[in-house]
């Protein structure tokens, strides 16, 4: 499948963008990454195998993205930490229209405020993702979690 | 065994060894996990259709629960008679009989050894003893108990009936929750780096909600200032904590915890109130309410998000905690989307969850080092254990060891039971 050049730059710009906007907690950039109907699960692989639709966060809208974030910001307590996303490639898998379907593979290492560091999670992004000339957004991002028995907490974004 | 561990009788100060004490977790497996309980394994809606089975955990022990081709449900150990190995290598499936890969021992879903591969030898020569009885080398099996819908095993030969051993309040406010059939929605599943008995004070701790969770007492999930209390079992070692959304006025208890310098800034708000819009689908209207079940498992009704949550210890210093959210099987497409929702608040990024493993952690890690010392359990009071209609109590914490306590042979003298 042959994709044009200027699409295949967007999405992965756009793949590339939300992983640094996290990691440099940048939460309200990462946040302007989805349309306004944009959809974020972080779904345990096992109940994508069992076709369960709990997920260990589950946003349908922008709107309730962001909800999440003030959450984050203002109420929750977590572990104090930094992220490092370590992204594969980006595959596109298909183009229809104005809509890219996209898969990369994530690792996040996860260290905390003394320096010591573990591998906290490892899956891949499912995404559909709406390209308008250089504009890109997520339509919909599945970040499809392998090692779902989460340590500790999982508090910001994967 | 020390029998002097605990400083007062009625468990208002808890010693911070016990968090950390390898012999303890040892003594805990044996008389608390394998002794004379009800271990909360799953859901019948888990493994709906014959040949389904799950593994879940007694402690630290794989047991294999399972629904057999004539529909009754089983569980034994997931270990063969003959050397000891695994014996279902998946966390779930649908299967014909149990296989063990090393030798191919053979068992039924109820643990029975089924077949030994070449038993009698080849050509005369080889094989088993004559006198070795299959019947006789069956899995480890555990006595099966079933309440609306959740499965619980024993270890022990003469368990309470499972009533009994629940009692009264329990039963009354798990036949509310699990009312109709139930339809599972979704896994969540967390390991949090603390021993297991944290999270099952933290699970019996009232006081804690609106403190350490911002988003209940913002959203008025859960405020001290609500019609609300903690209520236990005859012999205390279950405990429900409930209350009723919407029984304080929102600006008296937004006082209240600035005059507490609980709240030192502003409010949150949400975009989609839907989060926390608690659809009323139970006569007695409470809207949360948290149902802990000695040792290991809990059952959640928080606005409408139901489910349960069952541990595995994974040592002194670790416990896994999966959620197994569901919801009813006649609900519609709309009120499946709300539960889906708010299971955002539950489990390893849940809204008001979250916080258990780092506090927990907190916990584990400052006591760690040096672990002489206790910590304080009075609110509500010290003495008899009492249910209280209040969330200012931290009693069913005190319910907890009192019963931990008469199981491991460690209770003080005059022990409050």
């Amino acid at each position: 499948m042959s994709v044009p050049s200027a699409v295949k730059e967007a999405v992965e710009r756009l793949v590339l963008d939300s992983a640094m906007f996290i990691d440099r907690d940048e939460l309200d950039l990462w946040v302007d990454c989805f349309e306004a109907d944009g959809r974020y699960v972080v779904l345990p692989r096992e109940n994508r195998d069992l076709g369960l639709p709990v997920g260990i966060m589950h946003c349908e809208t922008k709107a309730r993205i962001q909800d999440r974030i003030v959450c984050l910001r203002h109420a929750n307590k977590f572990n104090p930490h930094f992220d490092r996303h370590i992204l594969s490639m980006c595959r596109i898998r298909a183009v229809e229209g104005q809509v890219a379907q996209a898969e990369t593979n994530f690792m996040i290492v996860q260290t905390n405020k003394l320096g010591e560091a573990r591998l906290f999670c490892a899956g891949v992004y499912e995404d559909r993702i709406r390209v308008e000339g250089e504009r890109a957004r997520f339509l919909e991002r599945i970040a499809v979690v392998d090692s779902f028995a989460i340590p500790t907490m999982l508090a910001t974004p994967v | 065994m020390e029998m002097n561990l605990w400083p007062r009788a009625d468990y208002s100060r808890v010693p911070f060894n016990i968090y950390h004490d390898a012999s303890l977790y040892k003594r805990e497996q044996e008389k608390i996990f394998r002794g004379p309980v009800w271990c909360l394994l799953g859901l019948e809606a888990e493994i709906p259709k014959p040949g389904d089975f799950r593994v879940t955990y007694v402690g630290d022990v794989p047991v294999v629960f399972n629904r057999d081709h004539e529909g009754r449900i089983n569980a034994f150990v997931n270990r063969c008679a003959h050397r000891g190995a695994e014996i279902a290598r998946e966390p779930y499936g649908n299967v014909k009989d149990f296989t063990c890969i090393y030798h191919n021992w053979c068992y039924s879903f109820a643990g029975e050894l089924m077949g030994v591969p070449f038993v009698k030898g080849v050509k005369g020569k080889g094989g088993m003893p004559a006198d070795f009885e299959i019947k006789q080398h069956g899995l480890q099996r555990l006595r099966i108990a079933l309440f609306r819908g959740l499965v619980f095993g024993s270890f022990s030969d003469a368990p309470e009936p499972l009533e009994s051993y629940l009692g009264e309040m329990i039963i009354e406010n798990l036949t509310e929750v699990l009312g109709k059939p139930l339809r599972r929605l979704g896994y969540q599943k967390q390991r949090v780096f603390a021993n297991w008995k944290l999270y099952m004070e933290n699970v019996r701790d009232a006081y804690h909600a609106s403190l350490l969770h911002e988003f209940n007492r913002t959203f008025g999930l859960s405020r001290l200032t609500q019609t609300s209390g903690a209520y236990m079992d005859a012999r205390h070692r279950h405990a429900m904590l409930f209350q009723f959304k919407g029984s304080d006025a929102d600006g008296e208890a937004r006082k209240a915890y600035a005059d507490d310098r609980v709240q030192r800034g502003d409010y949150m708000t949400l975009n989609d109130a839907s989060l926390v819009q608690h659809v009323r689908e139970h006569k007695s209207g409470i809207s949360t309410r948290i149902i802990s079940l000695f040792p290991s498992g809990v059952v959640h009704q928080i606005a409408n998000c139901l489910g349960m949550r069952r541990i595995r210890t994974r040592g002194p210093g670790e416990v896994e905690i999966e959620f197994v959210q569901f919801g009813y099987a006649d609900d519609d497409e709309q009120m499946t989307a709300h539960r889906v929702n708010q299971a955002n608040m539950v489990g390893p990024a849940g809204l008001i969850s979250m916080e258990d493993g780092e506090a927990l952690e907190l916990v584990q890690r400052a006591t760690s080092p040096n672990a002489a010392g206790d910590g304080i359990v009075e609110m509500g009071g010290r003495g008899p254990l009492v249910n209280l209609d209040t969330r200012v109590n931290e009693i069913p914490v005190r319910g907890f060891w009192s019963y931990y306590s008469e199981l491991m042979g460690i209770e003080p003298a005059g022990a409050e039971r």
